[in-house]
């Protein structure tokens, strides 16, 4: 910041999917893509733990990738799209196999670093349909956990991906 | 089943007299749909129209004194609404637990402390604010080691100088004795001595600490990240000069506590006077940083033991000698980590000292089994120590020296007003299954498999096991020992479920409306829980020190249990029986001797009055002076060390605790899983580092701050011992906080299996350990 006061004024407008819907919006090109979810979308539920990439709890997908939305800027993910957890549950708000599998097995406690987990799952899931152990655990390396949900949440992801590979079966 | 000693006001509620039909099963968390759809509105998700935010300006020197600060270019910046700072807040006290402190002091303490507050329109503005705040600081060598300071003279430059408080631990020694340590000595056929230390540990909550402030001209609401929030309400009118009926605080999802958010937070101080300035709503939501500099973390200790043994095993003296750094702090426990070698063990002659210094490190505070994990650790390697000496099986050591009986009473937590306790007492504990904890967690690792002596050959990569066990106070926190809590059965057969608790997210909301539907009698689903408001509720204690089970569990049953005597009265009429007679399970009211005569809990509620719910009222009352309340558990652990590289791999884990009755048996099991990821980063990663020079922490980041991930996890089994309990709810104690303390103590006990080598210094990393292999080669 150079204490210019025009510096605090700067406006670049964007475009963008977010969870299936066109935005349009007008904003400070500093701002970090988790900020404008949060501050902008009052998509909320992607958290915010460190703001320095080292805590995965603002994890959102980008373009279907996950992404650490605290080190990216908005400006970055113009024309692009974006998933987060509050575009997880169908139209009909039906939870996705992964939230059902997470209240199941108990995969969170305080709650804050679930939307991160969830969406980094979803990510690898979508690419890896039957992800072993190992693949879910590279997957979450770069998402904290404090409460010590780590095993449950190992364990849901695998239940998720079994239920659904026997739905796409029975589908 | 034992007659109920449930500490309520009144008449105790009759017993159950049934099997349970909801306590013991595995029920979803009740708020697990709002975390999973991200639609749970933790603190700092809460934005409100006209809303500014708050930022901090913080010390960035250990030690300090204002010389002049002057912040008009601050107040100059358009969208700047306020600026706090020591020159117009004179007077001002913020809270640390109940201990005033300086809002704005001019002497700094530590790297962090306050030194102004900005209230702007957006965060852009804030932070170009507070760069626009001059301050000229007269920076002040700091006092950083704890050894050193029990040298110096007392400062003379605290913060809080108006209020000595902060020296009231400092350099006391706080003394347990029983016996005569000289004779217990004389009479040892071995006697082991060492010294241990441990460092300072991070909460590393995900959440970082974030509050909204709403001053209305009449009510100040605040949505805070706090575990408690009656405790808050309270400390913030205080602050303000508020009446207490006129703040409401609200703490609905909370990011993680681990104790750091134990008592109202300072920055919740400062929201709620820059809304009162503004006229406006404000938002502080701090920086990870900030997180690590400014909040009280585990207290860094030294701890000499020296222990004497029969040759046959039995313990004859302890004596213990414990200095804590206690920081910039005004608050800690004065013998926390003296009071389990007093008690863990039958040891007839002991000689026990702690004593506390105020240094210039942040403050020190609540942090998961705070003194406990450091207490357990030394303690329990040093018991491994001396079987090793003695050439006996650590387990069956530990068994021959078994204590049955607290040799003190529970004044001593909340009332250290002596510094001596040397009357020992034996007072029976309300329930201890230590033992069984230690046989099934032997069992489940394979004890007998573990190797007899250290692996001292030249093979790179070995194997060992070790154990520790713990005991942790139940109910440790302030006093008052109360809760209360209010069910309400409406017209439509559901019941609203009030108490002031806050769920932290170990699943408070969840177990209390299972105490109370298998009380009524009916499903999960009936019953609204009404939590985590001050509005709507009375008080509660603060989720933290495991308490809130244990304290607030009775209050429910006995407001549930008054509920369903007043519905069995409507009922009675309606089945024409007596409504003592009476018991209700799974929706059904029926007759006890005859169920066949029963009637359905919704037909019964139709009577209701809408417009006069039936209620119950619950309040428990404090601890008593006997029995003594603890919980218990044993860890073994499994560990690979590659004597070449300092790695060490955790294997596998077996954790038995004592819970008395697990509500939630999952729940319990992420307890066991949470206190894990404490104990396994206490010992081998995560650590607080400090420039020896200036004083100022060099790690306050994720990065360099190494806590547990999914990589490091281990495979765990955690084993729930159960175990009658007549004083609490169910028999429920509490499971939060003791899951981590034998951790360390375990995984240093398995180093030395697997190498011969004690590591007696934390956190065990490659470096320390590969030291400690070439010092053990020069030897050689």
């Amino acid at each position: 910041m150079n204490g210019d006061e025009a510096s605090l004024k700067l406006r670049r407008q964007i475009t963008l999917t977010v969870n299936g819907k066109r935005v349009k919006a007008e904003i400070d090109p500093r701002m970090t893509l988790a900020e404008f979810l949060r501050e902008e979308l009052d998509l909320t539920g992607t958290k915010v733990g460190c703001n320095r990439g080292e805590c995965g709890s603002c994890t959102v997908l980008l373009d279907g990738r996950s992404v650490y939305s605290c080190t990216l800027l908005a400006v970055d993910a113009a024309d692009r799209e974006v998933q987060t957890v509050e575009g997880l549950t169908d139209e009909q708000g039906k939870l996705h196999p992964l939230q059902e599998a997470f209240i199941e097995e108990d995969a969170l406690q305080c709650g804050y670093c679930t939307p991160g987990m969830l969406m980094a799952m979803k990510a690898l899931i979508d690419r890896n349909p039957r992800p072993s152990e190992g693949d879910i655990k590279q997957a979450i390396d770069g998402n904290l956990c404090r409460c010590g949900c780590y095993p449950n949440i190992v364990s849901a992801t695998l239940s998720a991906s079994e239920r659904m590979a026997r739905k796409d079966r029975v589908d | 089943m034992a007659e109920s000693k449930l500490l309520v006001q009144g008449t105790p509620p009759p017993p159950l007299d049934r099997e349970f039909t909801i306590v013991g099963k595995s029920i979803n968390r009740l708020d697990a749909p709002e975390k999973v759809t991200g639609t749970a509105k933790y603190s700092g998700d809460i934005k409100l129209p006209g809303m500014l935010y708050g930022m901090i300006l913080r010390s960035p020197y250990p030690r300090a004194r204002i010389k002049r600060i002057d912040t008009t270019r601050a107040e100059a910046l358009p969208g700047v609404h306020a600026v706090l700072s020591k020159e117009n807040t004179k007077g001002w006290r913020t809270y640390w637990y109940r201990v005033p402190q300086i809002a704005f002091p001019e002497c700094l303490t530590f790297e962090g402390h306050e030194v102004a507050a900005v209230a702007a329109v957006d965060p852009v503005t804030a932070q170009e604010a507070l760069a626009r705040i001059e301050v000229e600081y007269e920076v002040l060598p700091p006092l950083l080691d704890a050894q050193e300071g029990l040298q110096k003279p007392a400062s003379p430059l605290v913060a809080d100088e108006e209020y000595p408080g902060s020296e009231t631990y400092g350099r006391k020694p706080y003394i347990i004795r029983r016996g005569d340590v000289a004779r217990g000595f004389a009479e040892a056929d071995v006697i082991v001595e060492d010294t241990y230390s441990t460092q300072i540990q991070f909460h590393g909550t995900i959440q970082t600490r974030a509050c909204v402030a709403d001053w209305d001209g009449h009510t100040l609401t605040l949505w805070d990240a706090s575990q408690g929030i009656w405790n808050s309400r309270e400390v913030l009118a205080k602050s303000l000069g508020l009446d207490p009926e006129s703040v409401r605080v609200i703490v609905k999802y909370l990011g993680g506590g681990f104790g750091s958010k134990a008592f109202c937070q300072r920055i919740a101080h400062y929201a709620s006077k820059l809304s009162m300035v503004t006229g406006r709503p404000v938002r502080i939501e701090r920086s990870r940083r900030e997180e690590f500099l400014a909040h009280p973390h585990r207290y860094s200790c030294r701890t000499s033991i020296k222990m004497g043994a029969k040759k046959d095993g039995i313990l004859t003296a302890i004596s213990q000698q414990s200095v804590v750094n206690v920081g910039a702090t005004s608050r800690y426990y004065a013998i926390q980590v003296i009071w389990h070698t007093a008690n863990l063990y039958a040891c007839p002659n002991i000689e026990l000292e702690q004593v506390g210094v105020y240094t210039n490190l942040q403050p020190t505070g609540p942090t998961r089994s705070p003194l406990n994990m450091t207490a357990i650790y030394s303690l329990e390697t040093h018991i491994d120590k001396m079987a090793a000496r003695l050439g006996m099986d650590p387990l069956q050591f530990r068994f021959k020296n078994y204590a049955y009986t607290s040799s003190m009473s529970a004044d001593f937590a909340v009332t250290v007003n002596r510094t001596v306790f040397d009357e020992e007492k034996k007072i029976p504990y309300s329930s201890k299954n230590l033992d069984e904890c230690m046989t099934r967690t032997a069992e489940a690792i394979g004890w007998e498999k573990r190797r007899k002596t250290p692996d001292l050959s030249s093979v790179p990569v070995k194997r060992g096991m070790g154990m520790a066990s713990f005991l942790v106070f139940q109910g440790v926190g302030l006093m008052p020992y109360k809760a209360y809590a209010d069910v309400a059965i409406h017209k439509d057969g559901t019941a609203d479920l009030s108490i002031g608790v806050v769920d932290i997210g170990a699943g408070q909301q969840t177990i209390f409306a299972m105490i109370a539907a298998e009380e009524l009698g009916v499903g999960i689903d009936d019953i609204n829980v009404i939590y985590g408001d001050t509005r709507g509720t009375r008080y509660a204690p603060s989720s933290h020190a495991s308490r809130v089970t244990p304290e607030v569990g009775p209050a429910v049953l006995q407001a549930a249990s008054e509920a369903k005597q007043k519905l069995f009265q409507i009922a009675a009429a309606m089945l024409e029986v007596k409504a003592e007679d009476l018991r209700s399970k799974n929706g059904i009211v029926y007759l006890k001797s005859d169920p066949s005569r029963s009637i359905p809990f919704k037909s019964v509620c139709l009577r209701i009055d809408p417009a006069q719910p039936i209620e119950g009222r619950g309040s428990r009352s404090p601890n008593p002076d006997n029995p003594m309340f603890s919980t218990f558990g044993a860890q073994a652990v499994e560990v690979e060390v590659d004597e070449e590289t300092g790695q060490i791999r955790i294997i596998r884990v077996v954790s038995a605790q004592d819970f008395g009755t697990a509500i939630n048996p999952k729940f319990c099991d992420s307890q066991v899983y949470g206190g894990f990821v404490f104990g396994m980063g206490y010992a081998l990663s995560e650590e607080g580092i400090y420039d020896p020079k200036t004083g100022k922490l060099l790690n306050p980041n994720f990065c360099h701050y190494s806590m547990p991930s999914v990589m490091d996890f281990p495979p765990l089994e955690p084993i729930i011992i159960e175990g009658e309990d007549p004083y609490f709810a169910y028999s429920a104690k509490g499971a939060g906080e003791n899951t981590n303390a034998p951790t360390p103590a375990a995984i240093v006990n398995a180093i030395y299996n697997a190498t011969g080598i004690w590591m007696n210094d934390l956190p065990v990393t490659p470096d320390k350990l590969l030291k400690a292999i070439r010092d053990r080669k020069k030897k050689r």
